[in-house]
């Protein structure tokens, strides 16, 4: 790796949505807007916690979490799931996305923390795209949580009158 | 005033803001404190605390009407608020409150049982000619009968809950095909939120406005309206925006619902604050919704067009005196708008995201009121609503107060867990919420995205991604300390972290 380090030119930062933003090495405290360069600082203080000074206005900031090379950032309210990538690992990354064929299950996940209210599929069974797969109800509202792709369930989780973590797997679907 | 002190049967910001009406009127107060949340703000606005903690049972005490009774004797409480949601709108706990010689700071139970039976407040409108949704005529029995009343009256129609009220229970079917699906989850929804599992069907109005009127009415008789709010913005038939009054209604408009709205009160001798709910459809066509016998979430933008502490006319009326103004001596002054700031993650859907709020900033600008019951260390917990805060901002005119309101959202900084925030940036700026056209239909029908970022915070945020990256695995004399959401963050470290980028 030491030698590694000396070699990195460019690291960039790739969004969920596949856009990518590239930085120099080393990192600068200023980002080039057309012409000209403007400070980024990140501080904290007592009151606001961590934030990012630019153009003269806060923005809050929270780390959600970092695992590896992807990081979740809770910028201004709203969070960005990044995973920083050298220009060796993007080129890998390239490599091995066109060799992967597409999804073939889908997982339906609870989406908040909840309790199953009813499940209204069955092994087996088909769906479309858009049918409601579960009743799960959370902070009092009943909420339909609908199939995402068009399939036969294989796999049903979720039990009726239970209580479920977010994440928790609820129902898999073969798709197709 | 034969009110002298009052149990809060009710928690939150709403507990806060009864509190607040109450001191000022020299009334002492009693706030219930619960296992739940034991540290919640309400608690420091009271005069007496009891103390609830011991009680593990599952209902919440706010619902559990015997032992509110006790609670008020035990504590001396001459009077219960009863706030909004919980048992606001159960005629049997005002009548157990006037059977013990407690005052219920409300309506009579009569006005609470007939305008709740939502199929009893169809009656009573239709007998007093205020205009409707065709609908069936009264709770319907199964998905076969629901189903030839929608061929009769023409998809697409909507499934309400008799007991209902705030959104639950309701389902719009489109298609006779969806109907059997649809009239199962409605009626369960509601045996489980009502305790009432029986729905009736109504034409369903698309994308109407959602207009409702203020009424106050004395126990003297005397009923009167303190003009409308829009409340159009809502997801899921949760409101999410307010204001008052609505760039829908001409003075002309506004005088005709006005009216509609007191001879519904009028028909079950209304006193107290109360809420008549209209749709307003494209063609400015009106339509009785329900009304709500309690005070509203979204009253302060009433309150600040009108000049009017709504919660001091309640009890005030509970007190039996007479109104002190007349129809014409209100007069609507400025604009309002309320944004519901949530803990939500509008990303995912408006999922609830609860956790303990660990810093909370609120502007203190003139045209800014802030109703909360929430300070830095309070938790948002998963057995009650998501609301953080309500901020409330007014301006001369309509323009103005979007203005002010853009302003102070971008002041307002919460951490410790998603918010609406994103949300309410985005409403602000966009153009059908400038211009006034928007629906109830808005969010659903005409959002690509649900938040406001503007052009470089990503990049930003794809810059700390990086500097975080550079730090953990380019530098060995890295720290590595787990902040997520400031979490177990001691300020020393963080500062550390900070100085060395």
């Amino acid at each position: 790796m030491a030698n590694d380090k000396l070699q990195i030119k460019k690291l960039y930062a790739l969004s969920s949505e596949n856009r990518k933003f590239s930085f120099s090495l080393p990192l600068k405290q200023t980002i080039r807007i057309g012409k000209r360069d403007y400070e980024v600082k990140l501080k904290a203080d007592e009151k606001y916690g961590t934030y990012i000074l630019w153009k003269n206005r806060k923005y809050p900031v929270e780390v959600v979490s970092s695992r590896q090379n992807r990081y979740e950032i809770l910028f201004n309210d709203i969070s960005y799931t990044f995973t920083v990538e050298t220009p060796f690992s993007l080129q890998r990354m390239k490599v091995l996305n066109s060799k992967r064929g597409k999804v073939e299950k889908e997982y339906i996940k609870a989406p908040m923390p909840g309790k199953i209210i009813d499940v209204l599929v069955r092994e087996g069974s088909n769906v479309l795209r858009g049918e409601p797969v579960v009743i799960l109800e959370a902070m009092k509202m009943q909420n339909e949580i609908l199939s995402p792709v068009n399939g036969v369930i294989v796999k049903v989780s979720a039990r009726a009158n239970t209580n479920v973590m977010k994440d928790d797997l609820l129902i898999e679907i073969k798709v197709g | 005033m034969k009110i002298k002190r009052i149990l809060i049967a009710n928690r939150g910001e709403i507990a806060v803001r009864i509190m607040k009406t109450a001191r000022m009127m020299n009334i002492e107060t009693v706030a219930v404190k619960t296992a739940v949340e034991p540290n919640a703000m309400y608690l420091s606005s009271a005069d007496v605390i009891y103390d609830n903690t011991e009680d593990v049972s599952e209902i919440p005490v706010f619902l559990d009407i015997e032992k509110l009774i006790a609670i008020a004797l035990k504590t001396k409480a001459n009077a219960v608020h009863p706030g909004y949601g919980f048992l606001a709108e159960n005629a049997y706990f005002a009548q157990k409150c006037i059977d013990n010689k407690i005052i219920f700071i409300g309506p009579s139970p009569d006005a609470i049982y007939k305008m709740g039976n939502k199929t009893i407040a169809r009656k009573i409108a239709l007998a007093g000619g205020i205009p409707m949704a065709m609908g069936s005529e009264g709770n319907i029995a199964n998905e076969e009968e629901a189903a030839i009343i929608a061929e009769k009256i023409g998809y697409p129609v909507i499934i309400k809950a008799a007991s209902g009220g705030g959104g639950r229970g309701m389902r719009i079917v489109r298609k006779s095909e969806e109907m059997e699906k649809m009239f199962i989850i409605a009626s369960k929804e509601a045996e489980k939120a009502f305790n009432d599992p029986s729905v009736f069907v109504e034409k369903y109005i698309e994308n109407p406005k959602h207009i409702e009127f203020q009424i106050l009415g004395d126990t003297k008789g005397n009923i009167i309206h303190l003009g409308e709010r829009e409340c159009s913005i809502q997801r899921k038939h949760q409101k999410l925006l307010e204001e008052a009054p609505s760039s829908a209604l001409d003075e002309k408009l506004r005088e005709k619902m006005g009216k509609m709205a007191v001879q519904i009160a009028k028909a079950v001798d209304y006193h107290s604050a109360g809420t008549v709910e209209f749709l307003l459809d494209s063609d400015k066509n009106f339509y009785f919704m329900e009304m709500n016998t309690r005070i509203q979430v979204e009253h302060p933008v009433t309150e600040i067009i009108t000049g009017i502490d709504l919660i001091e006319q309640q009890i005030r009326i509970a007190n039996d005196e007479e109104l002190k103004f007349r129809q014409e001596d209100i007069k609507l002054k400025g604009w309002a708008i309320e944004c519901r700031i949530n803990a939500e993650d509008v990303q995912a859907g408006f999922a609830p995201d609860p956790g303990k709020i660990e810093s909370l900033n609120m502007p203190s600008d003139p045209c800014v009121r802030v109703d909360t019951g929430v300070q830095a260390g309070s938790s948002i917990v998963t057995s009650y609503d998501s609301m953080i805060a309500k901020l409330i901002v007014k301006g001369k005119d309509r323009k103005e107060a979007i203005k002010n309101c853009k302003m102070a959202l971008d002041k307002v900084w919460i951490k410790g867990t998603k918010t609406t925030l994103p949300f309410f940036r985005m409403l602000v700026r966009h153009q059908k919420f400038q211009d006034g056209s928007f629906t109830t239909a808005f969010i659903e029908k005409d959002l690509e995205k649900y938040y406001f970022n503007s052009e470089y915070e990503e990049m930003l945020a794809a810059w700390l991604a990086t500097k975080l990256f550079v730090e953990e695995n380019l530098n060995d004399d890295s720290i590595n300390i787990d902040f997520k959401h400031g979490k177990d963050m001691s300020p020393w470290l963080l500062n550390k972290r900070i100085n060395q980028f």
